[in-house]
């Protein structure tokens, strides 16, 4: 496996970025900084959505379900009991591995639509119980966390795009590993999976287990970054609906197809800030096409070219 | 005194959820597509009644055609430029077909919410009531709009059902939703009967939106909202049975108007969403659905 | 004589009402072929299901090596030696012929993030052993037919699997196709394993076989040699429907008119699988001309084809033009070609009445009323139940109901496909009167497509025998007994 690794063009292209990315702060504003940031964390958010996609054949509508108990997990107990960050991050991660548990359980049972409306009513429960319990929440208005990861926007451009790289090394090795084949397998076919001895209920348990950990774990880190949590920012069902589309644009099932939508999009979203309230009408019209002309995204498109050839 | 309030502001705006439930599973159990634009075709609809009527020195009839018709054209376009060619796409896995959807819907419905919010921004809108006045239904000031609410919600559904069950067109309709492959093989295309279906969800859902402008008003804020009340209501009732989304239509607007008075209009929706789960968990296909 | 690999007793299954097996039991042991034959509906495929735990049993034991595995969950039941080869083949489609044999080669574990070395290497000479070694790095989408079947056997047997379960081997191969696998199915007998064929008809897999159980709704009907079974009354009478007869018939005189419809060169491709191959068949106006084959045999395929419902290659005429590109609403609607599908396709929710009534939507109010009567008339069941819903109706009933809905369209082809499955005699008759008289009475052209040789040869004026794809027989009912009646099973 690390022989065709090494040699692979999709290698050498990932490392070129990668010191072109690590590079950036020495001639890019810190304005400019900010927004990649932003743009790894939901990096790291798109690729977690697509292993449980791409891999396991499960469409979370509510992605944002996961992301927003690790944010509000970690920022709640920073905010009300001054834990050391680490430690919030974690609880965090390991409250939407909880969350993730949740929605895997009725995902094995259910069919077709019913799963997707399951993702999203999570979200709609989670918003409510957030502006419900406004007092250790912060509401509508927020979660002001007292701690922050950096304040130097380099630092924190470093970080995220570490992080990054890191949980898309292992999303992606693990997509290449035997595990990923089973999941594939389990995704695509689970009667002839389990007629092959795999016990496809705990393989997905255990894809969700992990698209919880990087959802949950990125956001906890991204609302250290920001300095506050909000619906808006983290739970709202819109910001669940950019991760898919991030996922799509890049191209399903390529983990790091979703990294690159993602930056695309929030990057995309900047670049048009000065039309006012139409950017975001430009930024969905452009995924709509994108998903009736090239429904296998960016780098979905430019494998199936590979193959071909 | 509450109790009666209650009754009869719940029996309004059930009748509104109602019709627009009706459009949406009937959209479904036709034609397999659950269109997660639908909230922004009945505040299109409604915006457009408002611009109609502003424009037409506030005639709220000539202002409600309008917005019946706009809705009906962006039912239109939903299908033919996103969901049919979507459906048609070769580079589409078939398993794959209905999440395209979803997921095309849902992005046409949030470029609408967008448009309508940069033309005519996200404020409130309210059209003015084709029946105005109060009138004192058992000892409650009701307005008469409340009470012509419901009595056109009743007609339209009443319409739609003689449509289904007494014209020869009704009748295909309600076939293709049994066995489509059955109604191809008598002669009927069934290309033209997902156009009737798209015609009839547009004017339903054109309806809806205007009486619900002239209700409680709209914003395109809300778009997402009712797009999720008609999913819940469908779910509960039962995807594609239209008798089931009338009950759930009447359950969800009842619980959503108790928790609003008794307890808070913050907390409308909860007992609804926690319903859906658990009707999700123990018994998916809803009251009374099918497939 | 060792024991036995898999011994099954008392299995049972039912789903809701409907008993899909009803205490089945075998035994096969190492070094063992048997066959399991039945026509569609008679429980075989979910016999398999059962052993494979694909579905629960409500009764009975699965013993692999004398542990009882019925109701455990299939990747237990696999990982205890069995493998299963299904009917349709099942790749990963994203993945290569290696990658796709790796898998099954694999620990079922969560913390493996590395493979065996040796995974790979065994895969390899698996691929090698079934035919496939050349192309370990081809994509199923680029590989033929006979080859993702060979990938779906090299994935049922490269854990070594004791016992090997087939469902129905040699569908959709050549004979060349056909004698490579029963070389690689003879394999597994030499290696000691236990092997269950599933098919259709004894007369595929005869050859193979040591013993053939045969089952027919769920039930045993005979068991023994291939040749005892062939043979057996019960089991021709399941599958032929009696002794073969042929009722004495008006003499029709149709040769030197010009087919209504003539098909030509006929292909269909279902995925990979040639269901169809040169087919050339024609009818004339007012014949009636019934297609005979097994289940599988391609007659609903032929029918499809002529219906619009799916592509193919070749050329079909209706009247001389070619009826290519039309849609199948059109062909039905205008046309007049009318299909009556084996799934009968009625609107189970809706009433006898208005299921008549949509079929007679293209005709005048005044006409269509009148044809209701004449559907009344010949099936005289189906009025008193006009405001029942059609899902309510017995299976015989629906039948009927199928065929009058699709009469009401004035078809000037009508085209039945498998009428008389699952039906009690009793209503045969009446279905075999109600046709005698439609035949006596108008003159409408039917195409007949049926199993039931002694349902289809009495109404027929000209007989084709369908057989794997392609046409093997074609003539007179009287002289069907004589020349092809024999072969069939």
């Amino acid at each position: 496996m690390f022989g065709r690794l090494i040699s692979s063009r999709l290698t050498w292209i990932a490392l070129v970025l990668l010191v072109v990315g690590a590079t950036l702060p020495l001639y890019v504003t810190g304005y400019i900084l900010g927004i990649l940031t932003l743009s790894y964390y939901f990096g790291v958010f798109a690729m977690a959505w697509d292993l449980l996609f791409g891999f396991a054949g499960e469409v979370n509508f509510g992605p944002t379900f996961l992301i927003g108990l690790g944010a509000y997990t970690a920022g709640i107990i920073n905010a009300n009991w001054g834990w050391p960050m680490a430690a919030c991050v974690l609880a965090g991660a390991l409250m939407a591995i909880l969350g993730g548990v949740l929605l895997a359980l009725p995902a094995l049972k259910l069919r077709g639509p019913y799963f997707g409306l399951m993702t999203l009513v999570a979200v709609l429960l989670l918003q409510n119980f957030i502006v419900i319990f406004a007092g250790v929440t912060g509401g509508e208005i927020g979660l002001t966390v007292p701690d922050v990861l950096f304040i130097d926007d380099s630092a924190n451009y470093e970080f995220a795009l570490g992080f990054m790289v890191l949980s898309g090394a292992i999303l992606f090795g693990l997509s290449r590993s035997p595990i990923g084949l089973i999941l594939q397998a389990s995704g695509q076919d689970a009667v002839e999976t389990a007629a092959l001895g795999f016990n496809v209920a705990k393989h997905k348990l255990a894809a969700f287990c992990v698209s919880a950990f990087f959802s949950g774990t990125a956001g906890a880190l991204m609302i250290f970054y920001l300095g506050t949590a909000s619906v808006g920012t983290v739970v709202d069902i819109a910001v669940g609906v950019q991760v898919i589309i991030a996922a799509v644009l890049g191209g399903r099932r390529t983990i790091l197809g979703a990294a690159v939508g993602a930056i695309f999009l929030i990057l995309a979203g900047e670049a048009l800030r000065p039309l006012g309230e139409l950017s975001t009408f430009v930024v969905s019209a452009v995924a709509l096409a994108v998903i009736l002309f090239f429904p296998n995204g960016f780098i979905g498109s430019l494998l199936r070219v590979g193959e071909k050839s | 005194m509450l109790g009666l309030q209650i009754l009869i502001d719940g029996f309004a705006i059930s009748s509104l959820y109602a019709l627009g439930a009706t459009g949406f599973t009937l959209m479904f159990g036709v034609s397999g597509v659950l269109n997660l634009s639908h909230g922004s075709i009945m505040v299109a609809a409604a915006v457009a009644a408002w611009v109609f009527a502003g424009y037409l020195g506030g005639n709220p009839y000539l202002g409600a055609l309008g917005g019946v018709g706009f809705g009906l054209i962006v039912a239109y376009a939903t299908y033919f430029t996103v969901v049919r060619p979507i459906q048609r796409s070769k580079a589409i896995p078939k398993e794959e077909t209905e999440i395209f959807v979803l997921t095309g819907t849902l992005l046409w419905g949030i470029m609408i919410q967008e448009a309508i919010a940069y033309f005519y921004t996200s404020n409130p809108k309210t059209v003015r009531p084709l029946v105005p006045g109060v009138v004192d239904l058992l000892g409650v000031r009701t307005p008469l709009n409340e009470i012509a609410t419901a009595v056109i919600c009743w007609a339209v559904i009443g319409l739609l059902w003689l449509l289904v069950n007494r014209t020869r067109s009704g009748k295909v309709l309600l076939a293709a939703s049994i066995n489509p492959r059955g109604v191809t093989l008598l002669g009927f295309e069934l290309s033209n009967v997902y156009i009737l279906v798209w015609t009839i969800y547009g004017i339903l859902a054109g309806i809806a939106g205007v009486l619900l402008a002239m209700f409680l008003g709209v914003s395109s804020d809300g778009v997402g909202a009712l797009t999720a009340s008609a999913f819940s209501i469908v779910v509960l009732g039962g995807l594609g049975s239209v008798s089931g989304s009338l009950i759930a239509a009447y359950v969800v607007g009842y619980m959503e108007t108790f928790t609003a008075y008794l307890i808070s209009p913050a907390y409308r929706t909860i007992p609804v969403l926690l319903l859906l789960v658990l009707v999700v968990y123990i018994r998916p296909q809803g009251l009374l659905g099918r497939r | 004589m060792s024991a036995p690999l898999l011994e099954v007793s008392g299995l049972t299954k039912r789903f809701g009402g409907l008993v899909a097996v009803k205490n089945i039991g075998f035994d096969i042991r190492p070094g063992e072929i048997l066959g399991l034959i039945g026509p569609n509906g008679s429980g075989k495929s979910t016999v398999m299901k059962l052993i494979m735990g694909i579905e629960r049993p409500n009764a009975g034991m699965v013993k692999v090596e004398g542990v009882d595995v019925a109701g455990w969950p299939s990747h237990r039941i696999a990982r205890h030696g069995v493998g299963i080869v299904f009917q349709h083949s099942r790749p990963l489609h994203r993945q290569t012929v290696l990658e796709n044999i790796k898998l099954a080669l694999l620990p079922d574990s969560l913390i493996r993030l590395f493979a065996d070395p040796e995974v790979e290497s065994k895969a390899i000479a698996i691929a090698e052993r079934v035919g496939l070694g050349s192309v370990l790095h081809r994509r199923p989408a680029t590989l033929p037919f006979a080859d993702l079947r060979r990938m779906e056997l090299a994935k049922a047997v490269a854990r070594d699997p004791k016992i090997v379960l087939v469902d129905e081997p040699f569908a959709g191969l050549t004979s060349g196709e056909v004698n490579d696998f029963s070389d690689l199915i003879r394999g597994f007998r030499a290696e000691g394993r236990a092997v269950l064929l599933v098919d259709h008809n004894v007369k595929s897999v005869s050859a193979l076989v040591d013993r053939v159980k045969a089952m027919y709704l769920g039930e045993h009907i005979a068991e023994g040699s291939a040749e005892e079974v062939m043979q057996n009354e019960t089991v021709r009478r399941v599958y032929l429907g009696g002794a073969i007869t042929t009722a004495a018939r008006p003499e029709a005189t149709f040769k030197g008119n010009e087919p209504l419809i003539k098909v030509d060169e006929l292909g269909v491709l279902y995925g990979k699988a040639q269901a169809l191959e040169k087919v050339s068949i024609h009818v004339h106006e007012g014949e009636f001309v019934s297609v005979v084959g097994l289940n599988g045999a391609g007659k609903t395929t032929l029918f499809n084809a002529i219906s619009g419902l799916v592509p193919y290659s070749g050329a079909i005429r209706w009247e001389g033009a070619p009826l290519a590109g039309r849609s199948p609403a059109a062909i039905a609607r205008d046309a007049g070609i009318v299909q009556c599908p084996e799934t009968r396709e009625l609107f189970g929710d809706m009433s006898v009445r208005e299921n008549l009534d949509l079929g007679g939507q293209h005709l005048a109010k005044a006409e269509r009323l009148e044809r209701t009567e004449w559907l009344f008339e010949l099936f005289p069941i189906i009025k008193a139940r006009q405001p029942q819903a059609a899902k309510t109706l017995s299976g015989g009933e629906q039948q009927m109901l199928a065929i009058a809905r699709a009469l009401m369209m004035k078809p000037r082809l009508l085209i039945l496909d498998e009428p008389t499955l699952g039906l009690a005699p009793v209503i045969l008759e009446q279905l075999s009167k109600a046709l005698e008289k439609l035949r006596q009475t108008t003159s409408i052209t039917v195409l007949l497509g049926e199993q039931n040789v002694t349902f289809a040869l009495p109404h027929a004026d000209r007989v084709y025998v369908l057989e794997h794809a392609r046409i093997v027989w074609e003539g007179e009912p009287g002289r069907f007994a004589k020349e092809a009646g024999a072969g069939l099973l």
